[in-house]
């Protein structure tokens, strides 16, 4: 493990119990420069987990809690007349920090989700024919209810592909909640929290992520897994080839994270549902059997071929 | 449609072959058996076959085959009509008689009608289980293998001939066991097949089989490697085999009938008789004197003239006796009853021991046969002795010897030629003997003529002349092959249309010693050793025996009493006196000679060891097998023994972990092929309380998906595959 990722996990550690994977896998999408969806009910810690991600390295945070009459300029920010300066001046939005919590972001109209997706995918924003661009890093975490559907707006495919991990908090277990109560009991400890790594380390990480090498025949196997899911009977749209990027650069992150400098089939292999499952689009008669992009995905991969030579000699 | 639902047409095809090869079974039951009217039998199974393939309701069935059945019977057994009321009395009594003779365990006097009912009901039941076979099991390699055997075990004990009919039965058992086999394999998978597939795959296999059939036909056959097994069990159980029996095939033995020489014979090693004597010569049983250009017969001019002789009486005959000093005695043992007399060349009278009392000699002037009498009545006698004087010729009568004065009697009877004669046979005798001076010499150039001008040997290719042709002008002309009545009869022929009166003698050759005691040694004369060979009357020394037929010897005792070059004598010596018998009358045990020289030293040598051959050839294959089946636990080691010195580096490296994944593999730790080699190794190091397999997999990990792999230590990594290995093949 590599040592300053270790700190950072521990760090969030210290306020979320038992939920390690979930600090692990948003640790890696934020290495990776992509962004997080969290599936899950609410209450489970999904913010306080964004939070103690942001105090740990030290980001700016903004949390912007999506409503139905939200509109884009109150998320990427407004101009305004300054009758004193005779000068329209930019308010920049919450938009305009390092690591935002988009709150059940299905819940707000498709343009201003438009509006926040663009400027994920762009890491800028563009005001009266302005573009001005974001700070470094820029990491958002979207949540989402799965279980409420009244007066939703469900992401459509081409914006959930924006997302490069989507992830499922989970309960915790019954020991673990007991201990999430004992925390609580008196102070909320996120307020202790203390960075464990600077802005600029934490850049300098993202770029060390890209340099992770991924020998030929990795990446053939990423795009073997790819490739799979466009061949199977049960779904209706497979991966694009931007998915493929995705689990490459994921893979990478998650290489470092381990503190390794090179990509194995193993990383691609545990990130691949995270990285693939938002990308799937099942049949509906898929869905109506019980059929989940997990169970199709676990299939793909038990099914797929390991390279266990060099490329060349395949 | 289900698809095992075959198509009437398809059982059509199969029953047809099924048919086919069931007249093969019928064949050579009904030609042994002398049973008649196969046509109504094959029309019984047509009947069943139709049956069974319309699938007619099982009463029906029944009812006709059973009616069928009952016509057969009265119609071939009592020549009534079935539906007068005789026919059917006669049915009911035959059932009634018979079905009483088998509740009494009477097998033998069942009859002939209701041995024929059963043996019908036996068809049904076959054809029943062969539509089993076809429709169900859809195989019907048991039925081919039967059929085979059967017909194989036929053709090898009986004089019925089933060459072609098991090429028949092979050939369309094979098609059949092709159809039934795609047949099987269609039924059994899940894949549509329509008619351009299974002529595809059909086509092949028929074209195969054809070519593979037309390519067995026209091929050279290898000879039997091992006697024919009926001659060979009949010895074994004491019963000499005579040419009894066998259509155009004749046995190996004595037998009287010389007047349709030629065709081919098999061997045959019944003892004939044992004689103990001191040498080992030829016995002489009789002679032939009248050719008839197909064989030998006795001439009826001279027929009847006999004499009869007591024991040690002396026996007067044509041919010279040695001197008295010379004479010997043979105790001959016959253990086969033929009514004759063998005897060794000088004979000069013939005993008995004290218990043959009574018995008498019969000596056949004209073919100077002996016959032993018991009250007047020719006897086989089974036990006699001969007293005999090898005759000695001497050398200067030999080579003196001429034509002249010949007495004309003799010459009459000696020199009789079919008038058919073709001329060519003279011009090539002529031919012969040119440059020759003495009678002697010209007889000595015709013996060695055969030895010269590649004539060979075999009693298996020979000829039988036909209508219009001569034995032996087809022998010296056309084939050059056979055994010794050719050789035997040709020189006799050849010798008479140059002058020099001959004929033809009939008997045994000297056998093989069994036995020895002091200088007395028994010998051991089979049916194999009937032979015939040639005397030529050479005036001033009388009869002469010759051995033309190439392999045989027979001796001449040659007396060189004048003063010839030491040279040219040896040569002599060595030319008359016989060298080597033993070894010569051995290859004529095996019968057929050498074809090519080359080839047949190979295959002789090969034939020689082929138990050496063959049980290698088993060993090999043995241990080959065994080194496969236990491969698990020797390729290891190998492996180990072969990277233990190896220097590695990456690819050596690279090469050693996979080796070691295959020999996991072989132990029954098999990676799946989505599972990553990291999670296997956790696996491995979990089932050997280890931490091994996770180091070498990160090491080689690091050698194939990482940009470089300068830290990885190979020494260390050799320690943890040895572990390993050993680990697994433990």
């Amino acid at each position: 493990m590599h040592k300053q990722i270790e700190t950072i996990i521990e760090n969030i550690e210290k306020v979320m119990i038992g939920k390690r994977e979930v600090a692990e896998l948003s640790v890696v999408a934020l290495l990776a420069g992509g962004h997080v969806l969290l599936e899950d009910v609410p209450g489970v810690g999904k913010t306080m987990m964004v939070k103690a991600l942001a105090k740990s390295v030290g980001a700016e945070f903004k949390r912007i809690q999506f409503t139905p009459d939200l509109l884009p300029s109150d998320v990427i920010g407004v101009s305004i007349y300054n009758p004193k300066t005779l000068q329209f001046e930019f308010r920049p939005g919450p938009i305009m920090g390092n690591i935002i919590l988009a709150d059940e972001i299905n819940r707000t109209s498709p343009k201003t989700q438009s509006a926040l997706l663009e400027s994920m995918e762009e890491a800028s924003v563009t005001i009266d024919g302005e573009t001005l661009d974001i700070g470094k890093p820029f990491f958002v975490m979207a949540t989402q209810n799965p279980i409420e559907y009244e007066g939703t707006y469900p992401l459509p495919e081409a914006q959930l592909d924006r997302f490069l991990l989507k992830i499922k908090m989970g309960y915790p277990n019954a020991q673990e909640e007991i201990e999430v109560l004992r925390r609580a009991e008196k102070t909320q400890p996120i307020f202790d929290l203390t960075p464990v790594i600077t802005l600029d380390e934490l850049l300098k990480l993202q770029d060390e992520v890209k340099e992770v090498y991924v020998e030929d025949s990795v990446k053939s196997y990423i795009v073997q897994l790819a490739r799979a899911t466009r061949n199977v009977s049960e779904i209706y749209l497979g991966v694009s080839p931007r998915a493929s990027i995705a689990l490459m650069k994921a893979s990478q992150a998650y290489a470092k994270m381990q503190d390794r400098d090179y990509v194995k089939p193993d990383d691609v292999q545990y990130l691949a549902p995270f990285v693939f499952g938002h990308r799937i689009i099942l049949r509906p008669e898929a869905r109506y059997e019980g059929i989940t992009t997990e169970d199709i995905l676990e299939r793909i991969i038990s099914k797929s071929v390991i390279p266990i030579k060099r490329y060349a000699e395949q | 449609m289900k698809k095992n639902d075959f198509n009437l047409i398809e059982i059509a095809i199969y029953y047809g072959i099924v048919f086919i090869i069931l007249r093969e079974w019928l064949i050579p039951i009904m030609e042994l058996t002398g049973t008649g009217h196969m046509n109504l039998i094959l029309l019984f199974i047509a009947l069943s076959l139709l049956l069974s393939l319309f699938r007619i309701h099982f009463v029906i069935s029944m009812a006709l085959k059973l009616i069928y059945i009952g016509w057969f019977i009265v119609y071939v057994y009592s020549g009534y009509s079935i539906l007068s009321g005789e026919g059917i009395h006669f049915l009911i009594a035959e059932l009634n008689a018979n079905i009483t003779l088998l509740l009494q365990a009477n097998w033998i006097d069942v009859t002939d009608p209701f041995r024929t009912l059963l043996f019908l009901i036996l068809i049904w039941m076959l054809i029943y289980l062969i539509h089993h076979w076809i429709t169900v099991r859809m195989s019907i390699f048991y039925f081919l293998v039967l059929t085979v055997l059967f017909v194989g075990t036929l053709d090898t004990f009986t004089e019925y001939n089933g060459t072609y009919a098991i090429i028949k039965i092979i050939l369309l058992g094979l098609v059949t066991i092709a159809f039934l086999f795609l047949k099987r394999l269609i039924v059994n998978s899940d894949i549509k097949v329509d008619w351009s597939h299974y002529l595809k795959l059909i086509i092949p296999v028929i074209l195969l089989i054809g070519l593979s059939g037309i390519a067995a036909i026209f091929l050279p056959k290898a000879e039997p490697q091992w006697p024919d097994p009926v001659p060979f069990l009949k010895a074994a159980a004491g019963k000499g085999g005579n040419d009894e029996g066998v259509k155009g095939v004749s046995k190996v033995g004595y037998g009287d009938d010389d007047s349709n020489l030629g065709g081919p014979f098999v061997a045959d090693d019944a003892v004939v008789f044992t004689a103990q004597s001191e040498t080992k010569q030829y016995w002489r049983v009789e002679t032939r004197d009248v050719y008839t250009s197909k064989g030998w017969e006795k001439s009826a001019y001279y027929a009847g003239a006999s004499t009869v002789y007591d024991p040690y009486m002396n026996i007067n005959h044509s041919l010279p006796i040695g001197p008295e000093e010379g004479t010997k005695q043979a105790t001959i043992l016959m253990l086969f009853p033929h009514e004759f007399v063998v005897q060794p060349y000088g004979l000069k009278s013939v005993g008995v021991t004290e218990s043959n009392e009574g018995i008498q000699f019969l000596v056949d002037d004209n073919s100077e046969k002996i016959t032993p009498l018991a009250y007047k009545k020719p006897t086989p006698l089974n036990y006699y002795t001969v007293d005999y004087s090898k005759p000695v010729y001497l050398y200067s009568d030999l080579k003196d010897s001429s034509l002249e004065n010949l007495d004309p009697e003799l010459a009459k009877r000696y020199l009789q030629l079919p008038e058919t004669l073709p001329e060519r046979v003279k011009e090539l005798a002529a031919s012969v003997v040119v440059g020759e001076e003495s009678v002697y010499d010209q007889a000595r150039a015709i013996e060695m003529y055969f030895r010269l001008n590649n004539f060979r040997y075999d009693t298996d290719d020979v000829a039988v002349p036909s209508e219009e042709q001569d034995y032996v002008d087809q022998f010296l002309f056309e084939t050059k092959i056979g055994y010794c009545d050719n050789f035997s009869t040709s020189m006799v022929v050849m010798l008479r249309s140059v002058g020099i009166p001959a004929r033809w003698v009939k008997g045994f050759a000297g056998g093989e010693v069994i036995d020895t005691n002091g200088n007395m040694k028994t010998y051991e004369v089979t049916n194999n050793d009937a032979h015939s060979w040639v005397e030529a009357f050479i005036p001033n020394v009388g009869w002469v025996n010759f051995e033309p037929t190439i392999g045989f010897s027979n001796s001449r005792a040659i007396d060189y009493n004048i003063e010839v070059p030491e040279t040219e004598r040896d040569e002599l010596t060595v030319n008359e006196e016989e060298t080597e018998p033993d070894e010569v009358v051995e290859d004529k045990k095996d019968g057929p000679q050498k074809k090519s020289a080359g080839n047949n030293a190979l295959w002789k040598t090969i034939k020689e060891y082929k138990w050496v051959f063959f049980i290698s050839f088993i060993v090999l294959v043995g241990a080959l097998l065994f080194l496969y089946v236990k491969r698990k636990s020797w390729m290891p080691k190998v492996y180990v023994k072969l990277n233990g010195k190896k220097h590695l580096n990456e690819s050596s490296f690279e090469l050693m972990y996979l080796q070691l994944l295959k020999i996991l593999e072989m132990k029954g730790f098999k990676r799946q092929e989505g599972q990553t080699l990291q999670a296997f190794a956790a696996e491995i190091d979990r089932y050997f309380e280890t931490n091994h397999m996770g180091k070498l997999t990160k090491a080689y990990e690091q050698t194939i998906y990482a940009k470089e792999s300068t830290n990885v230590d190979f020494e260390q990594m050799k320690e943890s595959w040895e572990y390993l290995i050993n680990r697994a093949t433990s």
